[in-house]
């Protein structure tokens, strides 16, 4: 098809600044360019009009936490079913995780991530590389050669680097190459054989817990390693209240850290596991309602940088064993979206502004990439979101090779029905009338 | 003559999964009915018709002789047909589930299926997935919900009642599914509930309404009518929970001296067997007049009656699948 203009009529104009849309008309050119984003833009005959009243345009999301399980697991995720959940689920940009199998601890295997994306995925599918060789925690893996093939990252996701030498070592090489080392804090000498957090609740169903101790002590270690080799750290998937105050305090330190949240960890806690329910088992495990609170304070507040979801795919088997066998871990691309809409910005608990900033601009900013903000000049990088529609979390609707999400079989609110990548429109639910909102003559209303 | 107790007001369950999801009035219909159960035992004819043409399945993952063999007499007195399945937990290991074994077990159309499994949770799993009445015979450190209830008939046989009396559990707390369903029990009865351990095995976040208290003297001068004894596995040592056995026994066990004490004072003793002798309790307490041990085991028969009795097969809770589907 040969490309065209594009309007984008009337939209509610989310962005990082204001706590509510502003109303205004966007229009993408044939290269895909945005050429201007003003309140009224007249129409013309050269252009697909799409009338988004009622509608909110925002920029697509990055994640910068996502396990693609590919190479190894792709009876769980593929990168090609990956990204089309994110695309499903309204996210723009992933970040891979390492901790594939084998891991993604060399060039090669930096490059034949990226390459395999180039080939299955309609959005940029960025990579991290492990800190050590083989994840094993032993010996440095070749940060120069996976930083030329272009991983973005450094980190052993998915277990902690335990030997603090080594840890010290790789946050000051890190500078070299000024790439961002990010850290999975636990001890695993206090987290081994926990199922979910230590408290009330484990007590009650009979399942060995995870103090929160293991993610603190670990997360004040890792900052003041930081601290003492003046290198960038990330702390990934905070999940306490005293967590966050370490990280408060090293902020103020002048320390450069930055870290991130998942829907979950704000949206439930321990005490909603009450029937052994694995599809609310993940690492770091569901905290106390106290926890929930603190971290969308930090969130509001802009201590927490970044929302992403650490998208965990398992095979339905695999969470089908009991609570303590089952893997830990949550499918997030899809559902990420709708499920902040529903539970915080639906109830005013956050603005847009905040989910922009958080789930947006800021993962783009961390990893210094382009961003993605909806002004005159850009690439569009866009996704229409209807706040008035209603999302059935099925089967049909997950895009993800697995379903290992808490939200399956309900309903959610809210719907992102369109995806707009440059020239490339990756996602239409047809929620966006396509007929002018006037006359075919070009009329005004 | 005694026949089959009344129908009740109670209404009866699918399932018995747990303690905590009994109402106070459902656990006293049970040992009110699990009373005319045992008088049963004193007759040459031991059995009623109430499970005819019923099969119970006991489903045991995990190694059990006591239990396994109360269940198998309680059902046979209820005239329900019995087989009993020992599998290996480490199935799960070759690709089964034990979902998958249950569908095997589901074709064979059997009512009730009591099961236990090392792993917390289990029971409930199978009990959404299958159509038989699902009775929990100990999971993991979850629940042991037959066992409290047995717990419960015995005390009241041996005290009349409940309110206001005092119950100390004594031991590995933290690990123990018999002690979170006695506490349960016991408090929904109206009893009060004093726990005491080494400081390792009480666990974080333990239910307000327990006494906990810093030595076994201590313990004893909140004077408890019964103590309550649970059995220590003997691999919490290697995990450093406490330095040692001998150590365990002097500071925490049931000594000869302080039971010395506890039989002047005519504190009832109670243990879910089997009793590691030196460990946490000293031997003279089997032989003691008020030790209930011995009673726990024959009413454990009963009170399995009672809940055969009380379940009633039905229909199982969506599934991850239908629920994908939906």
């Amino acid at each position: 098809m040969k490309p065209m203009r594009r309007l984008f009529k009337q939209a509610n104009i989310a962005s990082q600044d204001n706590p509510m849309p502003a109303i205004a008309d966007v229009l993408v050119d044939e290269s895909g360019v945005i050429r201007d984003v003003s309140p009224d833009i007249p129409p013309s005959t050269d252009m697909k009009v799409l009338d988004c009243s009622n509608k909110i345009l925002l920029p697509g999301l990055f994640d910068m936490h996502v396990h693609l399980r590919e190479p190894g697991r792709e009876d769980k995720e593929t990168i090609e079913t990956g990204t089309n959940a994110a695309i499903n689920g309204g996210i723009s940009g992933i970040l891979a995780m390492p901790n594939t199998d084998p891991p993604i601890d060399s060039g090669g295997m930096v490059r034949f991530v990226r390459a395999m994306a180039r080939d299955r995925s309609g959005i940029p599918v960025l990579t991290s590389g492990c800190i050590t060789k083989g994840r094993a925690g032993k010996s440095l893996a070749d940060l120069a050669d996976m930083h030329t093939q272009g991983a973005v990252m450094i980190t052993d996701d998915g277990s902690p680097v335990a030997d603090p030498y080594l840890f010290r070592r790789a946050l000051e090489y890190s500078r070299h190459f000024d790439i961002i080392v990010a850290s999975h804090c636990e001890v695993p000498e206090l987290s081994r054989g926990g199922a979910m957090n230590e408290g009330a609740q484990s007590y009650r169903l009979g399942l060995p817990g995870i103090p929160a101790c293991s993610e603190e002590i670990s997360i004040e270690r890792d900052l003041r390693l930081a601290q003492c080799a003046d290198a960038r750290i990330h702390i990934q998937h905070i999940s306490t209240a005293r967590g966050l105050a370490i990280i408060r305090r090293f902020k103020e330190e002048g320390v450069r850290v930055t870290c991130e949240v998942t829907p979950h960890h704000l949206l439930f806690s321990d005490n909603d596991i009450q029937d052994y329910n694995t599809h609310l088992k993940m690492n770091p495990p569901l905290r106390s309602p106290e926890d929930n609170k603190a971290l969308l304070d930090g969130l509001n507040e802009g201590l927490i940088d970044v929302i992403a979801t650490d998208h965990a795919p398992h095979t339905r088997f695999e969470k089908e064993l009991d609570f303590a066998s089952s893997p830990f871990g949550i499918t997030g691309l899809d559902t990420a979206l709708i499920s902040l809409f529903t539970h915080l910005i639906n109830k005013g608990l956050i603005g847009w502004d905040c989910l922009v900033r958080r789930f947006a601009s800021e993962p783009r900013r961390i990893l210094q990439l382009e961003p993605a903000d909806i002004v005159t000049g850009s690439t569009a990088d866009f996704i229409v979101f209807d706040p008035n529609g209603r999302t059935h979390v099925n089967n049909s609707f997950i895009k993800s090779k697995s379903i290992n999400t808490p939200y399956l079989g309900l309903e959610l609110c809210g719907s992102v029905d369109m995806m707009v990548r440059g020239t490339e429109i990756l996602l239409d639910r047809g929620g966006c009338r396509n007929e002018p909102l006037f006359s075919s003559k070009g009329g005004m209303e | 003559m005694i026949t089959e107790p009344n129908p009740s007001p109670v209404h009866s369950r699918k399932d018995l999964l747990d303690i905590e999801s009994l109402s106070a009035e459902e656990i006293n219909h049970l040992l009110e009915t699990a009373k005319p159960f045992k008088e049963l035992f004193t007759r040459s004819v031991k059995k009623v018709p109430a499970l005819r043409g019923k099969t119970v399945l006991n489903l045991f993952f995990e190694p059990s002789t006591r239990t396994r063999a109360s269940f198998e007499i309680a059902a046979k007195r209820l005239s329900a047909d019995v087989t009993n399945l020992a599998v290996s937990q480490s199935s799960v290991v070759k690709g089964e589930s034990v979902l998958d074994t249950v569908d095997t077990m589901q074709s064979m159309k059997v009512d009730y299926l009591v099961v236990r499994h090392g792993a917390a949770g289990i029971p409930n799993q199978i009990a959404k997935h299958s159509p038989a009445s699902v009775i929990n015979a100990g999971d993991g450190n979850h629940a042991h919900p037959t066992q409290a209830l047995l717990d419960a008939f015995t005390i009241k046989e041996a005290m009349g009642d409940f309110s206001g009396r005092k119950i100390l559990i004594a031991g590995d707390i933290l690990h123990s599914r018999v002690a979170r369903s006695v506490s349960i029990c016991a408090n929904k009865l109206g009893m009060e509930v004093g726990i005491f351990g080494p400081p390792t095995l009480i666990p974080h976040g333990h239910p307000d309404y327990f006494h906990t208290f810093n030595s076994f003297e201590h313990a004893l001068e909140w004077e408890p009518e019964v103590i309550y004894l649970l059995r220590l596995q003997l691999e919490r040592q290697s995990a450093h929970f406490f330095p040692s056995l001998r150590e365990y026994h002097q500071v925490f066990g049931m000594t000869r001296e302080r039971f010395e004490l506890v039989s002047r004072k005519g504190i009832y003793i109670m243990h879910p067997g089997p009793v590691n002798r030196g460990v946490e309790l000293t031997d003279e307490v089997l032989t003691y007049d008020r030790s209930l041990i011995n009673r726990q085991v024959e009413n454990g028969i009963a009170a399995r009656m009672a809940v055969l009795y009380w379940l009633q097969p039905g229909i199982p809770s969506p599934t991850i699948e239908e629920k994908a589907e939906t």
